[in-house]
């Protein structure tokens, strides 16, 4: 087996992976422009912005946007609080309570959704009852329910971002404090916390997007205040309409716009401590030259490219107009469809042409009483045999003409009688 | 007070170490123990009216664990079939989404882990990015994808493979590629973090001995990377068995998922106790069926969540 077959195989493997990863989001982005009234990539009929329109006129989407930034405001506060409280007790805990602890601060990342929000409102409940408040109280309304339940897993992720920093600590530096006069508290908030405010941001960022994004805890408890994804469930199983495709576009350009920005900033922060590195003595001494913000950051490029795309997206969004596509579409659908129409019509009129030629031609051969189809299964596997419209062409008195074998069993063939 | 206690108090002084405590002891007890327990508890009773609750009728019962078992009294049916059936596929089907999963991103996971380069950083950020996408929105770019207009059914029907437009979503294809894909990062993040720390001289100390690519997986990088893989495995497994979004979504209207009877119970049918009796039954087989599983592969508890 030789390098370049594995190479090549990993790069089109790696190729398929992504394709399944990014693919799916490409394809619903591409949807929210297309105005056909189901979301689909083909057929395209014309480029619009009516969905992103239809989606800012959504009462109940922007209600649940107002209460998922309530509760994760919420959410942020109470379970980095509580991650913070934890990561501090796991440096602390007396050794033989250690794995216990860590087994039960661990456990909500693995404990289904669905469980904790269950959990959680039984539990209230109970403790809504036991105190003798009624239904309005605090206790069952559905921010607080909500906030509570997703804090409960949500402070276990917090918890592991703080603690991978926290083991870097010197703890040295608090009690250096502590030795020269401060309080405990001016020492937490003076030495720990600007130490740990970069996990801590990040712990906040985490804890908002896992707020935001919850469904299966969320659905159980939230009561009279729906968030997004609550609302976006509902509209998405009830069936769906592009305005969707428009919010993912929505979230997924401003995703990507902030990873980007973050990786810009990453990179420039690598390049100016390159840049320091390599600087000589003398440039140092004076002022260093620190590389421009674009310099050799591909991230950086990226952005800019990625702002001006939106700008031009949202400029053209004002000035353009689909209504003349949409409406050549209609009328295309509406050719389409009369086509359609004449061809039946058409055929329609051949075959009648075609039996009243057979219908005179027996009549000539045939000197029956009445004419009648002869052909082999008589009329039965025409299309038009059961369709109604038949009836004013043919308006003469004609017998049926449903016998298995056509004319040849009709009994009106023998009653001569008549 | 106990001495660790007291040198707690001492290290962290009195206020501080009071609200350190506070908030931990609010946590694990009052928002992971207690609502579990809760939950057990509720779930051995029956389904009152809010004014019987506490009355002479609330005592304890199997009742909700019977029904799974054997469907409602007098029923038709020796067995509650239907709950049942729906339970083991649950199970079924989230371990073989934790089994495609695994294949799918040990690859991706290793060659992440093990090449140098910038582009790993850009790899990572579209890796990322899916993640922080909505859930519910995953599951729709799916079912877009999946439907009987959609586009895999345009290609396939344009190509000529099918003749007509294939129902992935009865089939449950859309379903099992939901959860998949819900996941896929759960899966790689731990593979990769261990798999990094694998000392690239190990694997060039088996090539140059002779072995062949499989095997030095199968003897070196897979052995040391066991803890990653367990990881991933009991997380992917955990919650696609929980998952309640993509089948609502993807799922076929015959098809249900285990947390939907759960939910139904609740919403629905508003038997809050039947529905944490199957809340209680899923954990429990969860956990039970990870221990096991764990046991059979050697793997130690501690190793997970590394």
């Amino acid at each position: 087996m030789n390098l370049s077959f594995l190479r090549v195989s990993i790069w089109v493997y790696l190729a398929i992976f992504f394709l399944y990863l990014l693919g799916p989001l490409v394809i619903m982005s591409v949807t929210a422009f297309n105005s056909s009234a189901f979301p689909r990539m083909t057929p395209w009929e014309c480029l619009t912005f009516q969905w992103f329109g239809e989606l800012f006129q959504d009462q109940r989407i922007l209600n649940g946007i107002k209460n998922s930034l309530i509760i994760g405001a919420g959410t942020v506060v109470l379970s980095v609080a509580m991650g913070l409280a934890g990561a501090l007790m796991l440096t602390q805990i007396w050794p033989k309570l250690r794995a216990t602890y860590y087994t039960i601060i661990i456990a909500p990342i693995l404990i289904p959704g669905v469980v904790l929000g269950i959990s959680t409102l039984v539990f209230w409940d109970r403790i809504n009852r036991m105190l003798g408040l009624g239904a309005d109280s605090v206790l069952s309304n559905g921010i607080f329910l909500t906030v509570i339940g997703q804090s409960t897993f949500i402070a276990s992720y917090c918890m592991l971002v703080l603690v991978a920093r926290l083991q870097r600590y010197d703890v040295a530096l608090t009690e250096a404090a502590l030795d020269l006069g401060a309080t405990h508290a001016q020492a937490f908030r003076k030495i720990l916390l600007p130490f740990m405010r970069p996990a801590i941001a990040s712990a906040a960022v985490l804890a908002f997007l896992a707020s935001f994004e919850n469904y299966n805890t969320t659905t159980f408890t939230f009561g009279e205040y729906p968030t997004l994804t609550i609302e976006l469930a509902q509209k998405v199983r009830y069936g769906i309409t592009p305005s969707i495709s428009a919010l993912a576009f929505i979230i997924v350009a401003l995703t990507v716009f902030f990873a980007l920005l973050n990786e810009a900033k990453l990179k420039r922060q690598e390049l100016v401590a390159a840049a320091r590195k390599n600087a000589t003595v003398e440039e140092l001494a004076g002022k260093i030259k620190l590389p421009s913000f674009f310099a050799g950051n591909v991230a950086a490029m990226l952005v800019v490219i990625f702002a001006a795309a939106t700008i031009t997206v949202v400029g053209t969004a004002t000035a353009y107009s689909p209504d003349q596509c949409i409406a050549n579409v209609k009328e295309q659908k509406q050719l389409e469809a009369d086509q359609r129409i004449q061809e039946l019509r058409k055929q329609r009129e051949e075959r009648r042409k075609q039996r009243e030629a057979d219908e005179a031609e027996q009549g000539e051969t045939q000197s029956a009483p009445k004419p009648s189809n002869n052909s082999g299964f008589g009329n039965v596997f025409a299309p038009n045999a059961l369709s109604g419209d038949e009836d004013e062409s043919n308006a003469e008195p004609q017998p049926s003409t449903n016998g298995g074998f056509g004319g040849a069993f009709d009994p009106n063939s023998l009653k001569t009688d008549e | 007070m106990p001495r660790f206690l007291k040198e707690f108090f001492n290290r962290n002084g009195t206020g501080m170490g009071l609200a350190i405590l506070g908030l931990v002891i609010f946590w694990t007890i009052g928002l992971i123990i207690l609502p579990q327990l809760s939950m057990l508890d509720f779930s051995f009773r029956p389904n009152l009216p809010p004014p019987e609750i506490g009355g002479p009728k609330d005592v304890y019962t199997l009742e909700n664990y019977k029904y799974l078992i054997y469907g409602p009294e007098g029923g038709s049916q020796d067995y509650n079939a239907v709950d049942l059936r729906v339970f083991f596929r649950t199970l079924v089907a989230a371990v073989c989404v934790t089994i495609f999963n695994l294949i799918l991103c040990y690859p991706i996971a290793y060659y992440l882990g093990q090449s140098k380069g910038s582009h790993i950083r850009i790899f990572a950020i579209m890796l990322i990015i899916p993640y922080w996408i909505n859930e519910i929105l995953r599951a729709f770019a799916l079912r877009i994808i999946f439907g009987e207009t959609g586009v895999l059914n345009t290609l396939f029907v344009g190509l000529g493979v099918f003749d007509t437009p294939f129902d992935f979503i009865r089939n449950d294809i859309a379903l099992y590629a939901g959860l998949g894909y819900a996941y896929i990062l759960l899966m790689i993040f731990p593979m990769y973090n261990v798999i990094e720390s694998l000392d690239g001289n190990q694997i060039e100390a088996a090539r140059d001995l002779g072995a062949p690519w499989w095997r030095i997986h199968w003897r070196v990088v897979i052995p040391y990377a066991k803890p990653g893989i367990s990881s991933g495995c009991t997380m992917v497994f955990m919650l696609s068995a929980g998952a309640l979004a993509a089948p609502q979504i993807l799922g076929g209207p015959s098809s249900l998922w285990f947390t939907q009877l759960i939910y139904q119970q609740f919403n629905d049918n508003n038997d809050w106790p039947q529905g944490a009796a199957y809340a209680i039954v899923l954990l429990v087989t969860c956990i039970l069926f990870v221990l096991a599983v764990m046991r059979l592969f050697k793997v130690n508890m501690g190793d997970i969540g590394k």
